[in-house]
């Protein structure tokens, strides 16, 4: 009878109701101390491997700032000119024997996490690894200045250069994270980007790997006995989601700590509206630029009908408000380049000469040279020719589509048809590559010298490979060279800026925006340093004050 | 058994193998004829070296013709081995060994919601129908079937996820404290996670199914065995309940058979939104790096839960309805 009187419930609401109640509970750890806390960042993308020599993409380079160290590295300033801005790391400290041979002493507190000494053995593992055909690193060009590495005791690592410039002590430290010779050894040098090292690495960094969980998260936890002082956070989770509007959305909701670039206005917005984040703007690393391919995109040996002609692609140029379009675009998180560089570059200068915006000049020019409306179509053409072509644009790109859109009404305006191909990036690459295009808008990520990444785009050295403009300027490429060589930071600052003052009247491309980093962080988080060329590259000296803990960062494991 | 019933199921078992290669070998002719290499994209960068990109087209074999490397492929899944991802740098069974727990939780949670909630509504209707709940239900059952998923899966995320915070923004679980399903806790917090994507998947499917429902308790309700039953006094619910819905079970296991398809295709969008870490997610991710083998190997899992589905959505209405197992024994139909 009490049974029957009993309000009858289906057991699955009942199932649900006692799920969602256990759900909801917080459970509460017990750590309190001054090294405690846990940082989930929101990440957008997933390594492929965390060994560093196989893998350039960011995620495993921020995630190898924690887990590898390198010699030494850039400072705040970024400056990569000569070594007095940058900071010791494995080297205690180092000196130049003669003008080709720089000498690095090992800090004998390093330890592998395994309990091994790091020794100057692993240094010159460490380099004949990167510079190793089989390996494939993508570092391996950026080290063909150095000659050889030896070992002159345990703690002694010895470089030697085939000559002599202002940046050999940056090539010497910057690109190669040093590796553990025994460990990695006895691993076939072909099979390393498939080396299960790759995915449960042991390192000598301030962090321990502890687990990767496919498609989820990679966690690492403090080491406590690291030899430049214990970390301030103890936890570090890299959350991968699918998408930068994911990774926003989870940092707002309070279920990541930090994203480390916003990227939108909009998302920025939102970040500022949300009490428990606090926002860092910092120099940013990329940008992007509409390539014209001066080849022919049927027959690359062949030059391009259009842009092969230099009086056509500044006319192009100038049609071009460059300002506008960042101001409608990006607001404050974009600026104007002032040649093919992101902010990043001590190099970076706003009074750079630049081709101005002037429509009725480019008119001129395109009449000048033979480009009218010969039949009335709106539609320049010259020789049945009509003045039309294509932009390229990865579909994956929501910024770069809108560029596209909002170039083909600039180019309307002076009478030049555009058609817009959206396509996969895996096929706008390949077609980038390969020279198969007309224009294609591009995105380049700077390292902190302009030296590596303007050789490899716009000189002929490159020519085929990154040179995906297919640029080619005896007098851009001498300035180069000799910007490379200078002996002083004036005198290449000077030679940088008359390399870029040749490129930008030569106009092989038109470069429309550097993007402006924000990250957003928990405002419970103390000490951000974002460091422009690698935002992760301090972490281990961001720290959460105890009383401002919350449940995530107490609880032990 | 009966030996027609045998019969019936060989042949479907060889049709459902010949079924499952045929979708294999489609997939992996077209996705190596599709523009692009596999290295022409990386994780959180755009462009690979290309020397680098050519010796990973050759260390994989990929310089190869199609013909070549399609034999070798499946000379590899005879013995079992699926190949390995290039974008992932690891074995392709691990990689789906890893991800298929969760387009498997997520499917059966939407299943389950799908069914029990669109029989539920169905039944609800069609007992009332041309009244007021039923008219109400109706249009909302056909808003919400009308809703394109993605977009029902980012409202549920924002008012729920990113506004009101009762459920998690994406994810299977709690990093900090449930990094492993290994406690009663973590049970929950699994299920806790599963909520949005779930109901995203599980209502969609539960409104097309109340439809479906609706409408064939309504064609069972003019056969004269439920005009005879109601003739004789039977109780209103066991009418409804033994021999209009046990009648009407027909459609509702067809559409079971149906459902797999639009699971796993579904599973690509809502495991992309809101970052559930299963299968459909592999195989996007997978399209867009050229992952040969990690693509090949998706399509083959996917195409054989879909075939194995609707075998067991034949098998269920073999059992449900003795006229068509008569026909089978004798060979007759459901031979397709």
């Amino acid at each position: 009878m009490l049974r029957r009187s009993l309000p009858r419930l289906p057991v699955s609401v009942v199932l649900v109701v006692a799920v969602l109640a256990l759900g909801g509970c917080e459970r509460r750890g017990g750590c309190t101390g001054a090294n405690c806390g846990t940082l989930i960042n929101a990440a957008v993308a997933e390594p492929g491997t965390l060994l560093p020599p196989s893998s350039e993409d960011i995620v495993s380079n921020d995630i190898g700032e924690q887990l590898f160290l390198k010699l030494a590295d850039v400072g705040m300033s970024e400056n990569t000119l000569g070594d007095e801005d940058f900071q010791a790391l494995l080297a205690q400290k180092w000196e130049w024997d003669g003008p080709l041979t720089l000498v690095f002493h090992l800090d004998p507190r390093a330890r592998w996490q395994d309990g091994r000494p790091v020794t100057a053995a692993d240094v010159e593992f460490t380099f004949n690894a990167y510079t190793d055909s089989a390996v494939a690193s993508p570092y391996r060009p950026k080290l063909r200045r150095i000659a050889s590495v030896t070992q002159r005791d345990s703690l002694t690592a010895v470089f030697r250069f085939r000559d002599r410039y202002p940046e050999m002590f940056y090539d010497a430290v910057y690109h190669m994270r040093i590796l553990p010779a025994h460990l990695l050894r006895p691993v076939p040098r072909d099979q390393w980007k498939t080396a299960p090292f790759g995915r449960q690495p042991v390192g000598d960094g301030p962090y321990r790997f502890v687990r990767w969980q496919t498609a989820q998260s990679i966690e690492l936890i403090a080491d406590s006995t690291f030899f430049l002082g214990r970390p301030g956070i103890r936890r570090l989770i890299w959350r991968f989601t699918p998408n930068l509007q994911v990774a926003v959305q989870q940092v707002i909701a309070d279920q990541a700590d930090m994203r480390e670039q916003l990227v939108t206005p909009e998302n920025v917005e939102r970040a500022r509206a949300a009490k428990q984040l606090a926002v860092y703007p910092f120099r940013g690393s990329v940008f992007t630029y509409l390539c014209f391919n001066s080849r022919a995109g049927d027959d690359t040996t062949q030059p391009h009908p259009i842009f092969a002609d230099r009086e056509v692609r500044r006319a192009l140029t100038m049609a071009v408000d460059r300002a506008s379009l960042v101001k409608s675009a990006l607001g404050d998180l974009g600026k104007v380049p002032p040649g093919p560089m992101s902010s990043l570059l001590g190099i970076w200068d706003p009074d750079i000469r630049q081709l101005p915006y002037d429509t009725a000049q480019a008119g001129r020019v395109l009449t000048f040279h033979g480009w009218r409306d010969h039949d009335g179509d709106g539609i320049r053409d010259k020789n049945g020719q009509p003045l039309a072509f294509h932009i390229l644009v990865p579909t994956s790109s929501v910024l770069r589509r809108q560029y596209a859109r909002l170039l083909q009404q600039q180019f309307g305006a002076i009478g030049v048809h555009v058609e817009i191909d959206e396509l996969e990036p895996t096929v706008v690459n390949q077609r980038a590559a390969t020279g198969k295009f007309d224009t294609v808008i591009l995105s380049r990520q700077n390292d902190p010298s302009p030296s590596s990444g303007i050789t490899q785009s716009w000189t002929r050295a490159e020519s085929g490979g990154s040179n995906y403009c297919r640029y080619y300027s005896p007098e851009f490429e001498g300035l180069v060279d000799r910007a490379v060589t200078a002996s002083t930071r004036d005198q290449a600052r000077a030679l940088w800026r008359r390399a870029m003052e040749t490129i930008n009247a030569d106009a092989p491309g038109i470069f429309l925006y550097a993007l402006e980093n924000v990250a957003a962080v928990h405002k419970r988080v103390e000490n951000v340093q974002l460091r422009p060329d690698s935002w992760a590259a301090l972490l281990r000296t961001w720290r959460i004050p105890p009383d401002r803990l919350i449940d995530r960062d107490r609880v032990e494991r | 058994m009966t030996g027609g019933g045998a019969a019936w199921l060989a042949r479907r078992l060889v049709a459902s193998v010949a079924i499952i290669f045929a979708v294999v070998t489609f997939v992996f002719i077209l996705i190596h004829l599709a523009p692009g290499k596999p290295c022409g994209q990386v994780g959180g960068g755009e462009y690979v070296d290309r020397a680098v990109c050519d010796q990973l087209v050759k260390q994989f074999g990929l310089d190869k013709s199609i013909p070549e490397q399609y034999w070798l492929y499946l000379v590899a899944l005879a013995h079992g081995n699926f190949g390995y991802s290039f974008s992932l740098h690891r074995p392709v069974r691990d990689a789906i060994a890893d991800t298929i727990p969760f387009t498997l939780q997520l499917a059966g949670a939407a299943l389950v919601l799908d069914f029990l909630l669109g029989l539920g509504l169905g039944i609800y209707q069609a007992v009332r129908v041309n009244r007021l709940p039923d008219v109400v239900l109706g249009n909302v059952t056909l808003f919400i079937y009308s809703l394109p998923t993605f977009w029902l899966a980012l409202l549920l995320l924002l008012i729920f996820g990113e506004k009101l915070r009762w459920f998690p923004v994406g994810g299977p679980n709690d990093l900090i404290f449930c990094p492993a399903v290994d406690s009663l806790y973590c049970v929950a917090d699994r299920f806790w996670h599963l909520v949005l994507p779930a109901s995203t998947l599980g209502l969609v499917g539960a409104a097309g199914t109340a439809r479906f429902q609706r409408a064939a308790m309504l064609e069972v309700a003019t056969q004269d065995f439920v005009r005879t039953a109601r003739a004789k006094g039977v109780p209103e619910r066991r009418v409804v309940l033994r021999h209009q819905l046990r009648n009407a079970l027909l459609s509702f296991i067809t559409r079971f058979g149906l459902a797999f398809p639009f699971l796993l295709t579904g599973a690509v969008l809502i495991e992309t939104i809101y970052a559930w870490p299963g299968m459909g997610r592999l195989a996007f991710d997978a399209i867009l790096s050229r992952d040969y083998p990690l693509v090949t190997a998706t399509a083959l899992i996917a195409s054989t839960l879909v075939v194995a589905g609707n075998l067991l959505a034949d098998i269920l209405l073999g059992i449900a309805d003795p006229r068509l197992r008569v026909r089978a024994d004798i060979g007759l139909v459901l031979a397709t």
